[in-house]
């Protein structure tokens, strides 16, 4: 909502409008410029990037990081886990609230209550780092792609969105298809599935971007490095980097000698991680801020 | 009595499909949820790995005493304190201000744009955003470098291994990722202004600045006060991700919080009853203080979460 028509226009307010275009340019070049300052980087030569200055596009142009980059195993891997992790994780919860959400507003279901309950209470009370992690370890989950997912199937939050989504569905056509004798697992994926996509769409950006980005959980779970995440190998790399600013060893000396820095191999890597972000966000933008409002009308 | 338990039993059997598909559901939510909530009485005993909590030595309240007597624990409040006060202050006005500005943007496209950039670095990962920040921030990184340029400073600032740099740096990182964000509450709640209520004040002469006083700022408060309820709840929620990317050993001093100390103690050094001890006190306290505030507010802005 703009300035309407019959506000007067002013002195001071056509001062302030171009102000403000202004100041609202600077916050997009703020927001953006990261983004570009670490890809310019990420395309220079290692050791003459090293020098710095490096602001929009890269002095000596080369794609040794990347072609490094791509070659290593352990990237190849840790690409591997995220994609895995991300897809399995988004379909079962996608799935899991959804038939969450259907049972908790069916109707003539009378545990719905119960179940409504059950999980609210998990919104406002929860168990911390320590009991969670000490439940894991005694689960035997650690070291396996299973405690990336399966802990956070179910959501409360999600199971909210799907039944106020779900509620919405004319109940004649559920009680029509029981009359046909169908069974309610049938009538929630022929039914309930296919008419919330638009929901669940909304979900699965949500959570898919949220297993993509999370790498706490790996780098507490992930404890032989077999399931490491990209997120998890770039973090471990900035550790490193702290940790052993000077220190310099064989194996860095000799990728230094062919224009391999961790410097701009770091740079590569965000860009690698990023990327997938980068690339679905124009699309999804809308259902990007459709959950963070659908959830503010619940409140 | 005997009607009613033929009526139960027969609609349990209408619905035993229901029920079934609750079955594995309800057994998730038991196993990952509340058996970690009773896991909470480890901060309570001795706890030794491997050995049953039942059988541990009962302690009271001996690991939150231990926390609080420890000589760090002002430290660790100070921090705490000092980073959630910067938020709650400078962090938490930000989005109010660049919501008002975007909602003067007359051209619909160039709002659209703004809005849309302004939340895309809330999706990247901490561990992404800390790499960037290293890259941008190091002694030959593009900020040092524009700031020698410009002749602001002479020699690089070292501001990823000087402690007193840290809550600034956290700050305007967390500004960076969570302004337009956090707006997107307050930009919905403007874009639902009935703007009758413009019109008729524009009848009655009232400006620009009027509008945004008037009509503007009153429609918003109860967003914003929402919004300060749960800040204050999260008061001892300093931050966590950041630290564990940003912070390093010789900047410690300034950055570790109470989230920090627990996963350090907690899990890293294997003191699991400590860890949750801290963990269960800073939980508990939040919830008082959000209490205490949707109280206060409640009683003196008339407007509440609960």
């Amino acid at each position: 909502m703009s300035r309407p028509f019959y506000i007067k226009q002013t002195k001071s307010g056509k001062v302030f409008d171009v102000a403000n275009v202004i100041l609202m340019l600077m916050f997009m070049v703020i927001v953006v410029y990261p983004f570009i300052n670490i890809i310019a980087i990420s395309l220079n030569e290692g050791t003459d990037a090293v020098r710095g200055g490096i602001y929009l596009w890269p002095r000596k142009f080369s794609l040794a990081n990347y072609k490094y980059v791509l070659n290593n195993d352990d990237i190849y891997k840790g690409t591997m886990v995220s994609i895995l992790r991300t897809v399995i994780g988004t379909v079962t919860a996608v799935l899991g609230n959804a038939l969450l959400g259907y049972i908790v507003s069916c109707r003539q279901f009378a545990g719905r209550k119960f179940m409504r309950i059950l999980f609210l209470i998990t919104m406002y009370f929860g168990g911390g780092l320590i009991p969670g992690y000490l439940l894991m370890t005694a689960l035997g989950l650690v070291d396996t792609l299973t405690v990336y997912w399966l802990p956070s199937i179910f959501s409360a939050y999600y199971m909210l969105l799907c039944a106020s989504y779900v509620q919405n569905i004319p109940e004649a056509l559920f009680e029509a298809a029981r009359v046909d004798g169908a069974s309610e697992f049938r009538i929630f994926y022929q039914f309930v599935l296919p008419l919330s996509k638009p929901m669940l769409a909304c979900i699965a950006i949500y959570v898919g971007v949220g297993h993509w980005n999370s790498w706490f959980d790996v780098n507490l779970y992930s404890k032989s490095g077999t399931w490491d995440t990209l997120q998890v190998i770039l973090y471990r790399m900035l550790n490193q980097a702290n940790a052993l600013k000077d220190m310099t060893d064989s194996t860095m000396i000799a990728e230094a000698m062919r224009g391999i820095q961790p410097l701009t191999i770091r740079a590569a890597i965000t860009i690698i991680v990023v990327l997938p972000i980068i690339v679905i966000y124009p699309f999804f933008s809308k259902y990007f801020t459709q959950g963070m409002t659908l959830g503010a009308v619940k409140q | 009595m005997k009607e009613k338990m033929k009526h139960m039993i027969k609609s349990f059997n209408k619905q035993r499909q229901l029920w079934l598909l609750c079955i594995p559901i309800i057994i998730w939510v038991v196993v990952f949820a509340y058996v970690p909530m009773g896991g909470l009485i480890i901060a309570f005993v001795d706890y030794i790995p491997g050995m049953s909590i039942f059988d541990c030595e009962f302690v009271g309240l001996k690991y939150f005493r231990d926390f609080v007597m420890n000589p760090t624990f002002l430290q660790l409040l100070r921090n705490t304190l000092a980073m959630s006060l910067l938020s709650l202050t400078v962090g938490f006005v930000a989005p109010i201000l660049f919501a008002l500005c975007v909602n003067e943007l007359n051209n619909k496209k160039f709002k659209t744009v703004v809005q849309t950039t302004s939340y895309l670095p809330y999706f990247i990962s901490w561990v992404v955003a800390g790499s960037m920040i290293f890259i941008m921030l190091s002694n030959e990184g593009v900020v040092n470098d524009i700031l020698l340029r410009i002749g602001l400073i002479d020699a690089p600032v070292p501001f990823l291994t000087e402690g007193k740099y840290y809550w600034v740096m956290y700050t305007l990182v967390n500004m960076w990722k969570a302004t337009g964000w956090s707006a997107i509450l307050y930009i919905s709640a403007m874009s639902g202004i009935d703007t009758q209520l413009i019109e008729a004040g524009a009848v009655d002469g009232m400006t620009r600045l009027g509008v945004v006083r008037y009509v503007i700022l009153p429609t918003i408060l109860p967003t914003i006060v929402v919004q300060w309820i749960i800040g204050i709840g999260g008061i001892l929620n300093a931050g966590f991700d950041q630290h564990l990317v940003l912070g390093n050993a010789s900047t410690q001093a300034y950055w570790d919080v109470i989230d920090t100390y627990s996963y350090r103690y907690g899990i890293q050094l294997g003191y699991y009853s400590l860890g949750t001890a801290v963990g269960l006190m800073k939980s508990v306290i939040g919830v008082l203080l959000v209490w205490a505030t949707n109280w206060f507010c409640r009683k003196k802005l008339d407007t509440a979460i609960f």
